[in-house]
Protein backbone atom coordinates (compact mmCIF):
# COMPACT_ATOMS: atom_id res chain seq x y z
CA UNK A 1 0.00 0.00 0.00
CA UNK A 2 1.43 3.35 -0.66
CA UNK A 3 1.36 6.42 1.33
CA UNK A 4 -0.82 9.43 0.14
CA UNK A 5 1.59 12.05 -0.76
CA UNK A 6 0.48 15.78 0.16
CA UNK A 7 2.05 17.74 -2.63
CA UNK A 8 5.06 19.57 -2.31
CA UNK A 9 3.61 22.74 -2.82
CA UNK A 10 1.14 22.74 0.20
CA UNK A 11 3.19 21.63 3.00
CA UNK A 12 3.12 23.97 5.37
CA UNK A 13 6.80 23.93 5.79
CA UNK A 14 7.55 24.84 1.87
CA UNK A 15 5.41 27.72 2.13
CA UNK A 16 6.63 29.52 5.20
CA UNK A 17 10.08 28.85 3.99
CA UNK A 18 8.76 30.46 0.33
CA UNK A 19 7.24 33.78 1.87
CA UNK A 20 10.39 34.58 4.42
CA UNK A 21 12.58 34.20 1.10
CA UNK A 22 10.29 36.81 -1.09
CA UNK A 23 9.99 38.67 1.91
CA UNK A 24 13.75 39.43 2.28
CA UNK A 25 13.76 40.42 -1.09
CA UNK A 26 11.63 42.75 -0.53
CA UNK A 27 13.21 43.93 2.38
CA UNK A 28 16.80 44.33 0.71
CA UNK A 29 15.32 46.27 -2.29
CA UNK A 30 14.76 49.03 0.31
CA UNK A 31 17.82 49.63 1.51
CA UNK A 32 19.57 52.78 0.36
CA UNK A 33 23.61 53.38 0.68
CA UNK A 34 23.49 56.39 2.80
CA UNK A 35 27.27 56.07 4.14
CA UNK A 36 29.50 58.86 3.30
CA UNK A 37 32.03 57.61 0.98
CA UNK A 38 34.48 60.29 1.58
CA UNK A 39 34.73 59.52 5.00
CA UNK A 40 35.15 56.56 4.87
CA UNK A 41 37.87 56.90 2.20
CA UNK A 42 39.95 58.97 4.68
CA UNK A 43 39.30 56.83 7.02
CA UNK A 44 40.45 53.97 5.61
CA UNK A 45 42.97 55.66 4.40
CA UNK A 46 42.39 54.19 1.18
CA UNK A 47 40.26 54.36 -2.16
CA UNK A 48 39.24 51.59 -3.99
CA UNK A 49 38.71 52.63 -7.94
CA UNK A 50 36.72 50.39 -10.55
CA UNK A 51 38.79 50.45 -13.66
CA UNK A 52 37.93 49.21 -17.29
CA UNK A 53 41.00 47.21 -18.44
CA UNK A 54 39.86 46.17 -21.53
CA UNK A 55 43.40 46.50 -23.67
CA UNK A 56 44.96 49.43 -25.32
CA UNK A 57 46.60 52.86 -23.40
CA UNK A 58 43.25 53.40 -21.67
CA UNK A 59 43.61 50.39 -19.38
CA UNK A 60 45.71 47.11 -19.35
CA UNK A 61 47.33 44.62 -17.46
CA UNK A 62 51.47 44.87 -17.66
CA UNK A 63 52.28 41.04 -18.98
CA UNK A 64 55.70 41.40 -16.92
CA UNK A 65 54.29 42.24 -13.42
CA UNK A 66 50.59 41.63 -13.63
CA UNK A 67 49.98 45.49 -12.66
CA UNK A 68 47.59 47.46 -14.22
CA UNK A 69 48.49 50.53 -16.11
CA UNK A 70 46.94 53.12 -18.72
CA UNK A 71 44.78 56.08 -18.67
CA UNK A 72 42.49 54.93 -16.38
CA UNK A 73 44.83 53.79 -13.75
CA UNK A 74 46.74 57.15 -14.06
CA UNK A 75 43.92 59.44 -13.57
CA UNK A 76 42.88 56.95 -10.15
CA UNK A 77 46.35 57.29 -8.86
CA UNK A 78 46.38 60.99 -9.35
CA UNK A 79 42.93 61.16 -7.56
CA UNK A 80 44.04 59.35 -4.44
CA UNK A 81 47.81 61.34 -4.51
CA UNK A 82 45.71 64.70 -4.17
CA UNK A 83 43.21 62.70 -1.70
CA UNK A 84 46.38 61.83 0.26
CA UNK A 85 45.18 58.45 0.19
CA UNK A 86 46.53 54.77 -1.12
CA UNK A 87 45.25 53.68 -4.28
CA UNK A 88 43.28 50.45 -4.46
CA UNK A 89 42.05 49.24 -8.46
CA UNK A 90 39.33 46.63 -8.88
CA UNK A 91 39.24 45.71 -12.67
CA UNK A 92 35.35 45.77 -14.24
CA UNK A 93 33.74 44.85 -17.03
CA UNK A 94 30.80 46.83 -18.76
CA UNK A 95 28.38 44.26 -17.48
CA UNK A 96 28.85 44.40 -14.33
CA UNK A 97 30.54 47.82 -12.91
CA UNK A 98 27.47 49.32 -12.23
CA UNK A 99 26.40 46.49 -10.06
CA UNK A 100 30.38 46.66 -8.23
CA UNK A 101 29.62 50.46 -7.47
CA UNK A 102 26.08 50.26 -6.17
CA UNK A 103 27.51 47.38 -3.76
CA UNK A 104 30.12 49.17 -2.27
CA UNK A 105 32.98 46.87 -3.82
CA UNK A 106 34.60 50.04 -5.20
CA UNK A 107 34.51 53.88 -4.43
CA UNK A 108 34.40 55.60 -7.56
CA UNK A 109 34.30 54.26 -11.53
CA UNK A 110 36.90 55.36 -14.06
CA UNK A 111 35.78 53.24 -16.96
CA UNK A 112 34.81 54.59 -19.58
CA UNK A 113 31.64 55.37 -18.78
CA UNK A 114 30.34 58.40 -20.62
CA UNK A 115 27.24 60.66 -19.31
CA UNK A 116 23.82 58.95 -20.45
CA UNK A 117 20.33 59.70 -19.10
CA UNK A 118 19.28 56.07 -17.72
CA UNK A 119 22.85 56.39 -16.12
CA UNK A 120 21.99 59.93 -14.15
CA UNK A 121 19.19 58.58 -12.84
CA UNK A 122 20.27 56.04 -10.89
CA UNK A 123 24.23 56.98 -10.47
CA UNK A 124 26.08 60.44 -9.42
CA UNK A 125 28.81 61.77 -11.56
CA UNK A 126 31.57 64.54 -11.43
CA UNK A 127 30.10 67.13 -13.69
CA UNK A 128 33.55 67.92 -15.20
CA UNK A 129 34.22 65.26 -18.20
CA UNK A 130 37.73 64.04 -18.36
CA UNK A 131 37.29 62.70 -22.08
CA UNK A 132 35.18 63.00 -24.94
CA UNK A 133 34.88 59.08 -26.77
CA UNK A 134 32.09 57.98 -29.01
CA UNK A 135 31.10 54.16 -30.47
CA UNK A 136 32.87 52.62 -33.66
CA UNK A 137 32.39 49.77 -35.57
CA UNK A 138 35.12 47.13 -37.01
CA UNK A 139 34.67 45.15 -39.55
CA UNK A 140 36.74 43.37 -41.95
CA UNK A 141 38.56 45.38 -44.84
CA UNK A 142 36.73 43.54 -47.34
CA UNK A 143 32.55 43.71 -46.18
CA UNK A 144 30.12 45.65 -47.45
CA UNK A 145 29.51 47.78 -44.62
CA UNK A 146 30.30 51.31 -45.50
CA UNK A 147 28.01 53.13 -43.39
CA UNK A 148 26.01 52.97 -40.18
CA UNK A 149 23.14 52.44 -41.92
CA UNK A 150 24.51 49.60 -43.74
CA UNK A 151 23.95 47.39 -40.47
CA UNK A 152 19.99 47.70 -41.02
CA UNK A 153 18.91 44.18 -40.31
CA UNK A 154 22.63 42.44 -39.38
CA UNK A 155 24.04 41.27 -36.05
CA UNK A 156 26.24 43.61 -33.81
CA UNK A 157 28.23 41.99 -31.27
CA UNK A 158 29.14 44.15 -28.28
CA UNK A 159 29.58 44.19 -24.61
CA UNK A 160 26.88 43.45 -21.95
CA UNK A 161 26.25 46.86 -20.23
CA UNK A 162 27.23 49.15 -23.61
CA UNK A 163 25.41 52.51 -24.22
CA UNK A 164 25.68 51.69 -27.64
CA UNK A 165 23.28 49.23 -27.58
CA UNK A 166 20.06 51.70 -27.56
CA UNK A 167 21.11 53.58 -30.47
CA UNK A 168 21.84 50.80 -33.12
CA UNK A 169 18.55 49.26 -32.44
CA UNK A 170 16.39 52.68 -32.25
CA UNK A 171 18.45 54.34 -34.98
CA UNK A 172 19.90 51.95 -37.19
CA UNK A 173 17.69 48.53 -36.52
CA UNK A 174 21.14 46.71 -36.40
CA UNK A 175 20.36 43.65 -33.78
CA UNK A 176 22.75 43.43 -31.46
CA UNK A 177 24.45 40.40 -29.40
CA UNK A 178 25.71 41.10 -26.12
CA UNK A 179 28.66 39.44 -24.83
CA UNK A 180 30.83 39.28 -21.66
CA UNK A 181 32.98 41.62 -22.75
CA UNK A 182 35.18 43.68 -25.35
CA UNK A 183 37.50 40.94 -25.50
CA UNK A 184 34.66 37.98 -26.14
CA UNK A 185 32.74 40.49 -28.70
CA UNK A 186 35.80 40.56 -30.74
CA UNK A 187 36.21 37.01 -30.88
CA UNK A 188 32.59 36.05 -31.84
CA UNK A 189 33.33 38.88 -35.07
CA UNK A 190 36.64 37.30 -35.91
CA UNK A 191 34.42 33.95 -35.87
CA UNK A 192 31.96 35.99 -38.13
CA UNK A 193 29.03 35.60 -35.59
CA UNK A 194 28.60 38.85 -36.53
CA UNK A 195 29.19 41.82 -39.09
CA UNK A 196 30.91 44.08 -36.95
CA UNK A 197 31.74 44.99 -33.39
CA UNK A 198 30.45 48.45 -31.75
CA UNK A 199 32.98 49.35 -28.65
CA UNK A 200 34.57 52.86 -27.88
CA UNK A 201 37.04 54.70 -30.19
CA UNK A 202 39.73 54.49 -28.22
CA UNK A 203 40.12 50.99 -27.67
CA UNK A 204 39.23 50.07 -31.23
CA UNK A 205 41.53 52.48 -32.89
CA UNK A 206 44.50 51.36 -31.48
CA UNK A 207 43.61 47.53 -32.75
CA UNK A 208 43.71 48.92 -36.54
CA UNK A 209 46.38 51.66 -36.29
CA UNK A 210 48.88 49.16 -34.99
CA UNK A 211 48.01 45.80 -34.37
CA UNK A 212 49.24 43.29 -36.73
CA UNK A 213 46.43 40.68 -35.59
CA UNK A 214 43.89 43.15 -36.85
CA UNK A 215 45.56 44.36 -40.04
CA UNK A 216 42.53 43.01 -41.75
CA UNK A 217 40.09 44.72 -40.28
CA UNK A 218 38.98 49.14 -40.48
CA UNK A 219 36.60 51.18 -38.45
CA UNK A 220 34.04 52.71 -39.38
CA UNK A 221 33.47 56.71 -38.48
CA UNK A 222 31.86 59.21 -37.18
CA UNK A 223 31.96 58.27 -34.15
CA UNK A 224 28.08 57.06 -32.61
CA UNK A 225 27.07 59.69 -29.73
CA UNK A 226 30.50 60.69 -29.11
CA UNK A 227 29.62 61.43 -24.48
CA UNK A 228 31.55 62.99 -22.12
CA UNK A 229 33.64 60.85 -19.97
CA UNK A 230 32.64 61.30 -16.33
CA UNK A 231 33.99 59.91 -13.10
CA UNK A 232 30.48 57.74 -11.53
CA UNK A 233 29.98 57.85 -7.88
CA UNK A 234 26.60 56.13 -5.72
CA UNK A 235 23.99 58.40 -6.04
CA UNK A 236 23.79 61.15 -3.50
CA UNK A 237 27.55 61.17 -2.52
CA UNK A 238 27.76 65.23 -2.62
CA UNK A 239 30.87 65.87 -1.07
CA UNK A 240 32.61 62.33 -3.48
CA UNK A 241 31.52 64.68 -6.22
CA UNK A 242 32.78 67.73 -5.21
CA UNK A 243 36.03 66.81 -4.09
CA UNK A 244 36.62 64.25 -7.46
CA UNK A 245 35.11 67.11 -9.64
CA UNK A 246 37.54 69.68 -8.24
CA UNK A 247 40.65 67.57 -8.88
CA UNK A 248 39.43 66.99 -12.51
CA UNK A 249 39.01 70.69 -13.16
CA UNK A 250 42.62 71.06 -11.88
CA UNK A 251 43.53 68.56 -14.77
CA UNK A 252 42.36 70.75 -17.20
CA UNK A 253 43.96 73.66 -15.86
CA UNK A 254 47.20 72.36 -15.42
CA UNK A 255 47.32 70.78 -18.98
CA UNK A 256 48.14 67.02 -17.17
CA UNK A 257 45.18 65.07 -19.14
CA UNK A 258 47.31 66.56 -22.25
CA UNK A 259 50.13 65.23 -21.30
CA UNK A 260 49.73 61.99 -20.20
CA UNK A 261 47.96 61.82 -23.22
CA UNK A 262 51.26 62.42 -24.95
CA UNK A 263 52.78 60.38 -22.59
CA UNK A 264 50.06 57.30 -23.12
CA UNK A 265 50.62 57.62 -27.17
CA UNK A 266 46.71 57.68 -27.71
CA UNK A 267 46.19 58.92 -30.72
CA UNK A 268 44.55 60.78 -32.47
CA UNK A 269 45.08 63.45 -29.76
CA UNK A 270 41.64 64.14 -28.56
CA UNK A 271 40.53 67.87 -29.62
CA UNK A 272 38.11 68.32 -26.49
CA UNK A 273 40.71 68.41 -24.09
CA UNK A 274 42.38 70.70 -26.23
CA UNK A 275 39.39 73.05 -25.63
CA UNK A 276 38.66 71.78 -21.99
CA UNK A 277 42.67 72.79 -21.01
CA UNK A 278 41.80 76.31 -22.36
CA UNK A 279 38.46 77.32 -20.90
CA UNK A 280 39.44 76.12 -17.42
CA UNK A 281 43.01 77.97 -18.02
CA UNK A 282 41.01 81.40 -17.97
CA UNK A 283 38.92 80.41 -14.87
CA UNK B 1 -3.92 44.28 -20.66
CA UNK B 2 -1.18 47.28 -20.62
CA UNK B 3 -4.16 48.92 -17.99
CA UNK B 4 -4.02 46.03 -15.75
CA UNK B 5 0.07 45.61 -16.01
CA UNK B 6 0.61 49.76 -15.16
CA UNK B 7 -1.57 48.73 -11.81
CA UNK B 8 0.68 46.05 -11.11
CA UNK B 9 4.25 48.35 -12.13
CA UNK B 10 2.97 51.02 -9.58
CA UNK B 11 1.26 48.82 -6.67
CA UNK B 12 4.88 47.20 -7.06
CA UNK B 13 6.95 50.38 -6.61
CA UNK B 14 5.12 50.80 -3.91
CA UNK B 15 7.09 48.14 -1.75
CA UNK B 16 10.65 49.40 -3.35
CA UNK B 17 10.32 47.37 -6.78
CA UNK B 18 11.09 48.68 -10.26
CA UNK B 19 9.13 46.50 -12.77
CA UNK B 20 9.39 49.48 -15.24
CA UNK B 21 10.96 47.74 -17.98
CA UNK B 22 7.48 45.74 -18.14
CA UNK B 23 5.83 49.16 -19.43
CA UNK B 24 8.56 49.63 -22.45
CA UNK B 25 7.63 47.58 -25.36
CA UNK B 26 10.87 46.72 -26.51
CA UNK B 27 12.24 45.52 -23.57
CA UNK B 28 9.19 43.55 -22.49
CA UNK B 29 8.78 41.69 -25.85
CA UNK B 30 12.47 41.05 -25.37
CA UNK B 31 12.29 39.51 -21.79
CA UNK B 32 9.18 37.44 -23.27
CA UNK B 33 11.32 35.75 -26.41
CA UNK B 34 13.75 34.96 -23.44
CA UNK B 35 10.81 32.91 -21.93
CA UNK B 36 10.49 31.31 -25.08
CA UNK B 37 13.89 30.27 -26.05
CA UNK B 38 14.42 28.91 -22.40
CA UNK B 39 11.58 26.62 -23.20
CA UNK B 40 12.75 25.43 -26.65
CA UNK B 41 16.01 25.09 -25.29
CA UNK B 42 15.06 22.96 -22.25
CA UNK B 43 13.20 20.95 -24.58
CA UNK B 44 15.26 20.55 -27.21
CA UNK B 45 18.18 19.81 -25.10
CA UNK B 46 15.74 16.93 -22.83
CA UNK B 47 15.34 15.21 -25.97
CA UNK B 48 18.67 14.85 -27.71
CA UNK B 49 20.52 14.62 -24.28
CA UNK B 50 17.99 11.73 -23.68
CA UNK B 51 18.95 10.31 -26.90
CA UNK B 52 22.69 10.59 -26.75
CA UNK B 53 22.57 9.23 -23.14
CA UNK B 54 21.06 6.12 -24.08
CA UNK B 55 23.50 5.39 -27.13
CA UNK B 56 26.57 6.26 -25.01
CA UNK B 57 24.91 3.54 -22.20
CA UNK B 58 24.21 1.10 -25.09
CA UNK B 59 28.11 1.51 -26.12
CA UNK B 60 29.56 1.53 -22.42
CA UNK B 61 28.23 -1.95 -21.97
CA UNK B 62 29.24 -3.61 -25.49
CA UNK B 63 31.33 -6.59 -25.27
CA UNK B 64 33.08 -5.05 -28.37
CA UNK B 65 36.71 -3.59 -26.64
CA UNK B 66 37.04 -0.68 -28.75
CA UNK B 67 33.49 0.83 -28.17
CA UNK B 68 33.45 0.55 -24.94
CA UNK B 69 36.64 1.84 -24.45
CA UNK B 70 35.73 4.64 -26.70
CA UNK B 71 32.16 5.72 -24.96
CA UNK B 72 34.16 5.34 -21.44
CA UNK B 73 36.76 7.84 -23.21
CA UNK B 74 34.14 10.35 -24.19
CA UNK B 75 31.97 10.03 -21.11
CA UNK B 76 34.95 10.83 -18.85
CA UNK B 77 36.13 13.90 -21.08
CA UNK B 78 32.87 15.59 -21.22
CA UNK B 79 32.33 14.98 -17.55
CA UNK B 80 35.24 16.24 -15.82
CA UNK B 81 34.94 19.68 -18.34
CA UNK B 82 32.71 22.83 -17.47
CA UNK B 83 30.10 23.15 -19.31
CA UNK B 84 31.15 27.04 -20.00
CA UNK B 85 34.70 26.47 -20.99
CA UNK B 86 32.83 23.24 -23.63
CA UNK B 87 30.35 26.01 -24.72
CA UNK B 88 33.18 28.68 -25.28
CA UNK B 89 35.40 26.10 -27.15
CA UNK B 90 32.92 24.89 -29.18
CA UNK B 91 31.30 28.61 -30.46
CA UNK B 92 34.05 30.91 -30.61
CA UNK B 93 37.09 28.02 -31.81
CA UNK B 94 35.11 25.38 -33.13
CA UNK B 95 32.84 27.52 -35.01
CA UNK B 96 35.30 29.46 -36.26
CA UNK B 97 36.90 26.58 -37.66
CA UNK B 98 34.01 25.30 -39.52
CA UNK B 99 33.15 28.72 -40.67
CA UNK B 100 36.23 29.13 -42.72
CA UNK B 101 36.29 25.69 -44.12
CA UNK B 102 32.75 26.24 -45.16
CA UNK B 103 33.54 29.60 -46.55
CA UNK B 104 33.69 28.57 -49.90
CA UNK B 105 31.01 26.84 -50.21
CA UNK B 106 28.30 28.45 -48.79
CA UNK B 107 28.61 29.59 -45.32
CA UNK B 108 28.05 27.96 -41.89
CA UNK B 109 24.98 26.23 -41.21
CA UNK B 110 25.00 26.13 -37.15
CA UNK B 111 23.64 28.97 -35.33
CA UNK B 112 24.39 29.46 -31.74
CA UNK B 113 21.07 27.55 -30.77
CA UNK B 114 22.11 24.91 -32.06
CA UNK B 115 26.12 24.58 -30.78
CA UNK B 116 24.23 25.35 -27.61
CA UNK B 117 21.63 22.66 -27.78
CA UNK B 118 24.57 20.26 -28.95
CA UNK B 119 27.02 21.52 -26.49
CA UNK B 120 24.69 20.96 -23.09
CA UNK B 121 23.14 17.35 -24.91
CA UNK B 122 26.24 15.54 -25.62
CA UNK B 123 27.61 16.74 -21.89
CA UNK B 124 24.16 15.70 -20.20
CA UNK B 125 24.13 12.70 -21.92
CA UNK B 126 27.10 11.83 -20.96
CA UNK B 127 25.51 11.99 -17.12
CA UNK B 128 22.21 10.19 -18.95
CA UNK B 129 24.51 7.47 -20.00
CA UNK B 130 26.44 6.84 -16.45
CA UNK B 131 22.49 6.65 -14.46
CA UNK B 132 21.26 4.34 -17.23
CA UNK B 133 24.55 2.16 -16.43
CA UNK B 134 23.76 1.60 -13.22
CA UNK B 135 20.30 0.76 -14.19
CA UNK B 136 21.35 -1.88 -16.84
CA UNK B 137 24.22 -3.11 -14.13
CA UNK B 138 21.66 -3.62 -11.30
CA UNK B 139 19.52 -5.87 -13.82
CA UNK B 140 20.10 -9.39 -12.19
CA UNK B 141 21.92 -12.21 -13.94
CA UNK B 142 19.49 -14.79 -13.48
CA UNK B 143 17.09 -12.39 -16.04
CA UNK B 144 20.18 -12.30 -18.47
CA UNK B 145 20.67 -15.81 -18.10
CA UNK B 146 16.99 -16.66 -19.03
CA UNK B 147 16.60 -14.43 -21.39
CA UNK B 148 19.51 -16.05 -23.15
CA UNK B 149 18.32 -19.24 -22.52
CA UNK B 150 15.20 -18.11 -24.50
CA UNK B 151 17.20 -17.30 -27.57
CA UNK B 152 17.37 -13.98 -27.28
CA UNK B 153 20.41 -12.28 -29.06
CA UNK B 154 22.46 -9.60 -27.34
CA UNK B 155 20.92 -6.93 -29.23
CA UNK B 156 17.44 -7.97 -28.56
CA UNK B 157 18.18 -8.59 -24.77
CA UNK B 158 19.58 -5.19 -24.25
CA UNK B 159 16.63 -3.59 -26.12
CA UNK B 160 13.56 -6.09 -24.45
CA UNK B 161 15.37 -6.76 -21.23
CA UNK B 162 17.79 -4.79 -19.97
CA UNK B 163 16.68 -1.34 -21.06
CA UNK B 164 12.97 -1.12 -20.30
CA UNK B 165 14.33 -2.57 -16.53
CA UNK B 166 17.06 -0.04 -16.39
CA UNK B 167 14.89 2.80 -17.42
CA UNK B 168 12.49 1.99 -14.20
CA UNK B 169 15.84 1.95 -11.64
CA UNK B 170 17.72 4.81 -13.50
CA UNK B 171 14.59 7.13 -13.72
CA UNK B 172 14.80 9.01 -10.32
CA UNK B 173 18.30 9.49 -11.50
CA UNK B 174 17.64 10.71 -15.16
CA UNK B 175 15.00 13.40 -13.53
CA UNK B 176 17.68 14.61 -11.39
CA UNK B 177 19.97 15.48 -14.24
CA UNK B 178 17.06 16.68 -16.15
CA UNK B 179 16.41 18.90 -13.41
CA UNK B 180 19.70 20.14 -13.77
CA UNK B 181 19.64 20.51 -17.41
CA UNK B 182 16.81 23.26 -17.36
CA UNK B 183 19.16 24.79 -15.13
CA UNK B 184 21.91 24.53 -17.04
CA UNK B 185 20.43 26.25 -20.49
CA UNK B 186 21.45 29.33 -18.92
CA UNK B 187 24.99 29.05 -20.37
CA UNK B 188 23.16 29.89 -23.15
CA UNK B 189 23.47 33.68 -22.03
CA UNK B 190 27.51 33.66 -22.38
CA UNK B 191 27.28 33.03 -26.32
CA UNK B 192 23.84 35.87 -26.56
CA UNK B 193 21.72 33.07 -27.31
CA UNK B 194 18.58 35.18 -25.93
CA UNK B 195 17.71 33.03 -23.58
CA UNK B 196 15.76 34.89 -20.22
CA UNK B 197 18.98 35.01 -18.60
CA UNK B 198 20.92 37.11 -21.67
CA UNK B 199 17.74 39.13 -22.17
CA UNK B 200 17.70 39.92 -18.35
CA UNK B 201 21.76 40.40 -17.95
CA UNK B 202 21.19 43.39 -21.02
CA UNK B 203 18.02 44.94 -19.13
CA UNK B 204 19.83 44.97 -16.44
CA UNK B 205 22.62 46.60 -17.16
CA UNK B 206 20.70 49.49 -18.78
CA UNK B 207 18.45 49.94 -16.14
CA UNK B 208 19.89 48.53 -12.75
CA UNK B 209 16.89 46.54 -11.77
CA UNK B 210 19.08 43.30 -10.94
CA UNK B 211 16.73 42.16 -8.05
CA UNK B 212 13.27 42.54 -9.32
CA UNK B 213 14.86 40.50 -12.72
CA UNK B 214 16.09 38.04 -10.03
CA UNK B 215 13.06 37.47 -8.63
CA UNK B 216 11.26 37.13 -11.95
CA UNK B 217 13.93 34.43 -13.08
CA UNK B 218 13.78 32.40 -10.09
CA UNK B 219 10.19 32.22 -10.28
CA UNK B 220 10.22 30.78 -14.19
CA UNK B 221 13.43 28.58 -13.55
CA UNK B 222 11.03 26.95 -10.14
CA UNK B 223 8.30 26.85 -12.13
CA UNK B 224 10.06 24.65 -14.67
CA UNK B 225 11.93 22.38 -13.03
CA UNK B 226 8.56 21.64 -10.96
CA UNK B 227 6.97 20.85 -14.17
CA UNK B 228 9.90 18.37 -14.88
CA UNK B 229 9.95 17.02 -11.60
CA UNK B 230 5.87 16.21 -12.04
CA UNK B 231 6.04 14.88 -15.12
CA UNK B 232 8.81 12.87 -13.49
CA UNK B 233 6.92 11.73 -10.43
CA UNK B 234 4.19 11.02 -13.10
CA UNK B 235 6.17 8.92 -15.21
CA UNK B 236 7.96 6.69 -12.67
CA UNK B 237 4.45 5.98 -10.59
CA UNK B 238 2.82 5.19 -14.13
CA UNK B 239 6.22 2.57 -14.73
CA UNK B 240 6.34 1.15 -11.37
CA UNK B 241 6.65 -2.73 -10.84
CA UNK B 242 4.70 -3.97 -7.77
CA UNK B 243 7.42 -5.16 -5.07
CA UNK B 244 10.26 -2.98 -6.65
CA UNK B 245 9.63 -0.23 -4.22
CA UNK B 246 7.29 1.77 -6.28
Amino acid sequence: MTKKNIPALSRPLFLRAASMLLATGFLISGTAHADATLDKIKQRHKLVVGVLLSGGPFGSIDPANQKPLGWNVELAQDIARQLGVELETVQVQPSNRVQLLQQGKVDILIAGMEWTPERNEILSFAPTPFYKVGGVAIVPKESAIKHWEDLRGKEVCLSQGSNYAKPLTTEYGASVKGFKGSAESLLALRGSNCVAAVHDATLLQPLVNGNPDWKNYRTLTPELIPGNSVVWTRKGEQDTVAAIDKIVQGWHKSGWLISTEKKLNIAPASAALVELHDKFKKS
Amino acid sequence: MLQLLSQLVAALKGIGLNYDFLLAADERSAFLHGLVVTIQLSLATIVFSLLAGFALAAMLVSRTRWIAFGARAFVEVTRNTPTLVQLYCAFLVLNMLITQALKASGGNPLTPFIWVVLVISLHKGAFHAESLRAGIQAVPAVTLEAAASLGFSRRRQLWLVQLPLAVRFALPSLINNLVDLVKMTTVASAIAVGDVTYQSIMIWTQRDNVLELMLLMLAFFGLLTYLVNLAGRRLEHHLRMPGYGG
